[in-house]
């Protein structure tokens, strides 16, 4: 898939700015943030938990993972990744590993692929509010964003195993 | 949302007093000007109007995040850009001169906490004698006006707004209209309706429009109200009639759009002459004489036309999606329209059979939304 015009003109800055700067961590550009939403759950069958998407670009010239997220709308936050399970179907699990966001380039957050599983929502997402996601970095960086609610037209919890599940389910018993 | 570079999709914007420099297809326009895209910018070739009713039970509350999304909605759109979550995103690109008009109906402002917004003159036109007004084709609470270079655009557009407002709003009636408003050569022209007739030639400019269209003050600043009236034409009938009859009947050639008593199509109407037989050249009951603003107190509007077709239970019908703006419709249209609902020649052959009234609030700055200061105390 091509980079976005958008992106594409980001990278060449990030790429202008590292060649003269030492190449340190502390000196990287940071991760930036774009197109966040978040599922809504009107009318969904199970209102403790949604999805986060969003596209997370990397300005410099070393990979960086995204690596926890947080946010004062959920008890938990994961991220979760898409595997193929024994019987050739893909299903989402957590990915203790996070998302690698490769240098001078992009990792998408989508229906379907990598996602933030927020569960234990402490209250309704209605389509049109918004929520403040904390996300941090391997790089030691963290940034805030918010994100606006959305209809979300796939089927819900469609790529999560049964086991996933229940341990997701907790205290839905 | 999105970061950085708004400038690679910077958006042009054409005002009424800005002199085209090239046709009116394959802009790009922006929700964030003073006012909203669609109303004071040339007709695309395709236009779909769409209304909504409001769910049972939304309140104020809600009205306002549905704003919010169709905002972020149509700030993607109109760029040009994929809209959050959109699984068909790839469909939107720049450059088919895209607009969505928001607008709210009278029961918007039932809503508590609303009366108060309610703009000056925003009042239900009465029914006139000769319309045959159709449930289907009237009222609503919300008014999205989808209009772009081609189908595949709006179809598109439509389809996300409509999505995200399905926890608000579901939809009403849909009219879909198309008008041409370019020569074979893409230089704008006026444009005809299916009676053959040119259309829209008298419409304001300038600062004349500025007044007979624009809110000043109030949460309004930057809009204006809307009048929809769906006319079906007896196209079968009026194809009997001579060439001759039907120039009478408007007060127009056919052939170019000028009036009778001039010879180009911007002429103004001499309202006073009077042919070789003693009878005015542009008659009592012309159409042209009766909508005008001398003849109206000085009443003015800006129309938009939207011709249509459509098929219902082996019926195929022709007409006009007559669109009007106007700053107070108490004032301004409902007493033209009282006018011509009782002296037009041109009655004999049309019929109204939908109608609506809308309050379009103004542009919406780039970190805000649709209507704001409808929501604010």
């Amino acid at each position: 898939m091509s980079i976005p015009r958008r992106t594409a003109l980001l990278v060449g800055l990030g790429a202008l700015a590292a060649c003269s700067s030492k190449p340190s961590s502390s000196s990287d550009p940071a991760i930036l943030i774009e197109d966040a939403w978040v599922r809504t759950t009107d009318g969904a069958t199970d209102t403790t938990m949604t999805s986060a998407f969003m596209t997370l670009v990397n300005p410099g010239d070393a990979n960086v993972s995204l690596t926890r997220a947080s946010t004062s709308a959920a008890g938990m936050a994961q991220i979760h990744e898409m595997v193929k399970g024994a019987d050739g179907k893909s299903v989402m699990q957590e990915t203790k590993a996070g998302i690698v966001i490769p240098a001078g380039s992009h990792a998408h957050l989508t229906p379907g692929s990598y996602h933030i599983m927020l569960m234990m929502l402490k209250e309704k997402l209605p389509v049109g509010a918004e929520v403040t996601l904390e996300l941090t970095f391997s790089n030691g960086t963290s940034k805030t964003v918010t994100a606006p609610v959305k209809v979300f037209t796939e089927e819900q919890d469609h790529y999560h195993s049964p086991s996933a599940s229940a341990s997701m389910s907790g205290s839905n018993g | 949302m999105a970061l950085g570079a708004a400038g690679l999709m910077m958006a042009t914007r054409e005002t009424s007093t800005t002199a085209p420099v090239v046709g009116p297809q394959h802009r790009t326009y922006s929700p964030h000007g003073l006012h909203q895209a669609g109303i004071d910018t040339p007709a695309p070739a395709v236009t779909a109007i769409v209304a909504y009713h409001l769910s049972a039970g939304i309140q104020v509350e809600a009205l306002a995040r549905l704003m919010r999304v169709w905002s972020s909605d149509i700030d993607a759109l109109m760029a040009g850009r994929g809209a959050l979550g959109d699984p068909a995103k790839e469909i939107s690109a720049p450059g088919m001169s895209l607009s969505v008009t928001v607008g709210f109906g009278p029961r918007v402002f039932t809503l508590p906490g609303l009366a108060a917004k309610r703009p000056e003159g925003f009042i239900d036109i009465p029914v006139m004698q000769h319309d045959k007004l159709l449930d289907r084709w009237s009222g609503g609470d919300l008014i999205l006006m989808i209009a772009a270079d081609d189908e595949t655009t709006v179809a598109h557009a439509e389809r996300v707004l409509t999505r995200d407002a399905a926890t608000f709003a579901s939809v009403r009636w849909r009219q879909a209209g198309f008008w041409r408003g370019v020569d074979g050569m893409g230089s704008p022209v006026t444009g005809r309706n299916l009676f053959g007739q040119v259309d829209g030639t008298a419409n304001p400019t300038g600062d004349t429009l500025a007044r007979a269209i624009w809110v000043d003050d109030t949460w309004m600043a930057g809009g204006t109200t809307m009048v929809l009236r769906r006319v079906e034409m007896n196209l079968d009938l009026w194809d009997t009639l001579t060439r001759e009859r039907q120039e009478k009947v408007v007060g127009r050639t056919l052939a170019g759009g000028a009036p009778l008593t001039g010879t180009a199509e911007h002429d103004g109407l001499d309202l006073a002459a009077k042919g070789a037989d003693g009878g005015l050249v542009i008659a009592e009951n012309a159409h042209s004489r009766l909508a005008h603003p001398d003849t109206n107190n000085g009443r003015r509007m800006l129309r938009h036309g939207l011709n249509y077709v459509h098929d219902e239970n082996g019926r195929h019908t022709s007409g006009l999606l007559f669109i009007a703006f106007v700053r107070s419709i108490a004032s301004q249209f409902t007493p033209v329209l009282q006018r011509l609902d009782g002296s037009d020649a041109l009655n004999e052959w049309t019929t109204t059979i939908g109608s609506s009234i809308w309050a379009m609030p103004g542009g919406f700055p780039q970190n805000g939304w649709l209507a704001q200061g409808l929501f604010d105390a």
